[in-house]
């Protein structure tokens, strides 16, 4: 955005905003007797410390503070919304990093009051009844409903590896059939993003991200899990744009995952100074000094765990002094190598028919130069003896 | 016989000989540019995959020893792309009887019988096989490798240039970086190829400076001072 149009774009933006929050506004609520301003404030938040967390929120987006009142009030039209989360082949850390912190955060707040017709696992339907519950909202809100979707899923032959319901369906139709009719749709966690852990080699239910599987666009939210900022962000970003965000060549949400871990890390003056920790607890561990030699893979990773952090702006792994292991990145169980170990010791686990298990190409290097100087000294040495014919 | 030959040599026998120009000085240049920036790079490289080395403790905030690993690497890697891209350039359209020449051993590189003479010659069973062009096979499939490896380093290298500098001709890069780094799964993915690559480039080094010893010792034509001087000396028939 050039610098003499920023007013008048950001002026426009803002009347869109407004239109687009009045238009959801005129939507009916989905839940008649309470609201998310009363929720949050039965949660004992003041006005002062939602209005903190708007702006906030606003920052995060990349808009202006000016935009925060249009926040606090697209928050409030959040319950217009119907959303459909269904569980794929996961383990529902995603949903319990949003719902289950100690102290609810507004994100989680949030989260929880929006329209959630569907998610197996705060709702109390069972069996046919979920099923059927599942189906009509598909039917209800055809066009209009957001499908998250956490976990991989499994396809190929082995597709039947996760079949859910009284109908026996898979997986991948139950996905499927969810999102020919939303009006967006986001791959929350690695795992629906990438295919994530079922994903790693050997892979044996041939899991595949959800990107895979449909031909309708879908938003990644990678992260394992992603953080409630993330998850709640790509919300209230559709909520105000009522479009899909700038993605990056991963098709995650630009304004998240722009930069890497590394770019935006209070640790990298000490990367580039060359100081780093050898062991967990030394002396360089307590000064701070950089985690690459322990293992960090921020070198390697796109998120912003280091401006939103966790638990409520606490802290991030790497403040806590623990690397990076990539989580939000395509099979980064495969291509990471082994937690606390760097990069350059990552291990060939299957490679060459299981020789690759402990080796890492470091190893492999030597190994074939070695061969290489043992062969070049026995040809030299018949050569002495035995010149080529000329 | 070959034994003979050599003494007959030796005892200063006259073997009329004709000095013939092997490589150009550009073709000069750029081999030893890129042997020079093979040895720092991958110094560094190792370094930057590995800090093995201590900066020497200092309680102000002036080290910056990573930082210059890097920028050092980042200078012969672009002074690498430059040879490269010139020698590439000088092969495709070079005007010089070497690089026709070059071109020309790909008539070798299809003669099977070329092939079982080469590879007996090195097996010490028989003859040098003559060849029309400047490589022998075996040579031109390592150099072909070679590039190959150039090419995957200069790659990988500049997808991770961009994400460690933002503007300028890292932002002007960015867009084809990232579209290499999808390539190929990710960043993490992108280094390990980098690594990789480096290994394969340095076995196959290893093996082209002993050749290039071993004809030097025994094909005594002086194609070792080429590469130094550009000439060689070929037998007059
Ligand atoms: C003979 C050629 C080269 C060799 C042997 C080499 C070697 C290496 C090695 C071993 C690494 C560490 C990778 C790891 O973490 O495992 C590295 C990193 C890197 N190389 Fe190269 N490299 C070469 C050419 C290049 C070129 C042409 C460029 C392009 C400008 C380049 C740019 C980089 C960058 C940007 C990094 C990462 C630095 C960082 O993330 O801080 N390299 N190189
Ligand atoms: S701790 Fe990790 S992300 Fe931070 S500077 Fe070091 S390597 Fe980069
Ligand atoms: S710091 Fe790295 S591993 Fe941890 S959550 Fe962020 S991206 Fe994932």
């Amino acid at each position: 955005m050039k610098v003499s149009t920023k007013e008048t774009t950001y002026d426009s933006l803002y009347a869109t905003f407004e239109e687009r929050i009045e238009k959801l506004k005129k939507l009916p609520k989905m839940k008649e007797d309470t609201s998310i301003e009363q929720a949050i404030e039965e949660n004992g938040f003041s006005r002062r410390e939602f209005m903190k967390w708007a702006g906030a929120m606003t920052a995060m987006l990349s808009l202006p503070a000016s935009f925060t009142p249009l926040m606090a009030e697209a928050v409030k039209v959040a319950d217009r919304l119907p959303i459909i989360w269904l569980h794929m082949a996961e383990c529902t850390g995603c949903t319990e990093s949003l719902l289950r912190s100690a102290n609810p955060s507004i994100d989680s707040l949030i989260f929880d009051y929006i329209s959630l017709e569907y998610q197996e696992t705060i709702m109390t339907a069972v069996g046919w009844q979920a099923e059927q519950n599942l189906e009509n909202a598909i039917k209800k809100y055809k066009g209009r409903y957001i499908l998250m979707v956490e976990g991989g899923i499994p396809n190929g032959d082995t597709e039947y590896n996760l079949t859910v319901g009284p109908h026996g369906k898979s997986g991948k139709k139950i996905s499927q059939d969810a999102s020919k009719d939303a009006a967006a749709i986001f791959a929350i966690g690695t795992c629906s993003a990438f295919g994530g852990v079922q994903a790693a080699a050997p892979n044996p239910t041939n899991a595949v991200a959800l990107s895979e599987v449909t031909d309708r666009p879908v938003i990644n939210v990678p992260g394992c899990p992603p953080s409630e900022k993330n998850i709640v962000g790509t919300l209230m970003h559709y909520l105000l744009y009522g479009t899909l965000p700038a993605l990056d060549v991963f098709n995650r949400p630009k304004w998240a995952y722009r930069l890497r871990i590394h770019d935006l890390c209070e640790r990298r003056g000490r990367f580039d100074a060359g100081e780093f920790v050898e062991n967990f607890g030394d002396e360089g561990a307590k000064d701070g000094y950089c985690l690459y030699k322990v293992g960090c893979k921020g070198p390697y990773t796109f998120n912003n765990c280091g401006k939103q952090k966790f638990n409520q702006g606490t802290s991030w792994p790497i403040q806590a002094g623990f690397g990076c292991i990539g989580c939000s990145e395509p099979n980064f169980w495969d291509t990471m190598g082994t937690v606390n170990e760097p990069l350059r010791d990552r291990l060939y686990h299957t490679t060459l028919g299981g020789l690759g298990a402990d080796a890492t190409a470091d190893r492999i290097g030597i190994a074939l130069l070695t061969v290489t100087t043992v062969g070049i000294a026995a040809h030299a040495a018949i050569a002495a003896v035995k010149p080529p014919k000329k | 016989m070959s034994t003979e030959n050599k003494d007959n040599i030796h005892h200063g026998e006259l073997v009329e000989v004709e000095e013939v120009v092997e490589f150009t000085p550009a073709y000069r240049w750029q081999h030893w540019i890129r042997a020079l920036t093979i040895v720092v790079l991958t110094f560094t490289g190792f370094y930057i995959a590995y800090p093995f080395i201590d900066p020497s403790s200092n309680p102000e905030p002036t080290n910056f020893l990573y930082a210059n690993m890097r920028a050092v690497h980042l200078a012969f890697g672009f002074l690498m792309i430059a040879a490269v891209l010139i020698k590439t350039y000088l092969t495709l359209l070079g005007k010089a009887d070497t690089y026709k020449a070059e071109f020309v051993s790909m008539k070798d590189l299809i003669n099977p019988k070329i092939w079982i003479h080469q590879l007996g010659y090195y097996m010490f069973l028989s003859k040098h096989p003559p060849l029309k062009g400047v490589y022998n096979p075996l040579q031109f499939m390592a150099y072909f490798a070679m590039y190959i490896l150039f090419y995957l380093l200069i790659i990988t290298g500049i997808v991770l240039y961009v994400h460690v500098y933002h503007e300028g001709l890292g932002g002007a890069l960015y867009g084809i970086g990232r579209w290499f780094e999808v390539l190929m799964g990710g960043l993490a993915n992108v280094r390990e190829i980098h690594h990789i690559s480096m290994w394969a480039l340095l076995i196959i080094i290893v093996i082209h400076i002993y050749m290039a010893v071993f004809n030097a010792v025994f094909g005594k034509n002086g194609s070792m001072d080429a590469i130094f001087s550009g000439m060689k000396w070929n037998k007059k028939h």
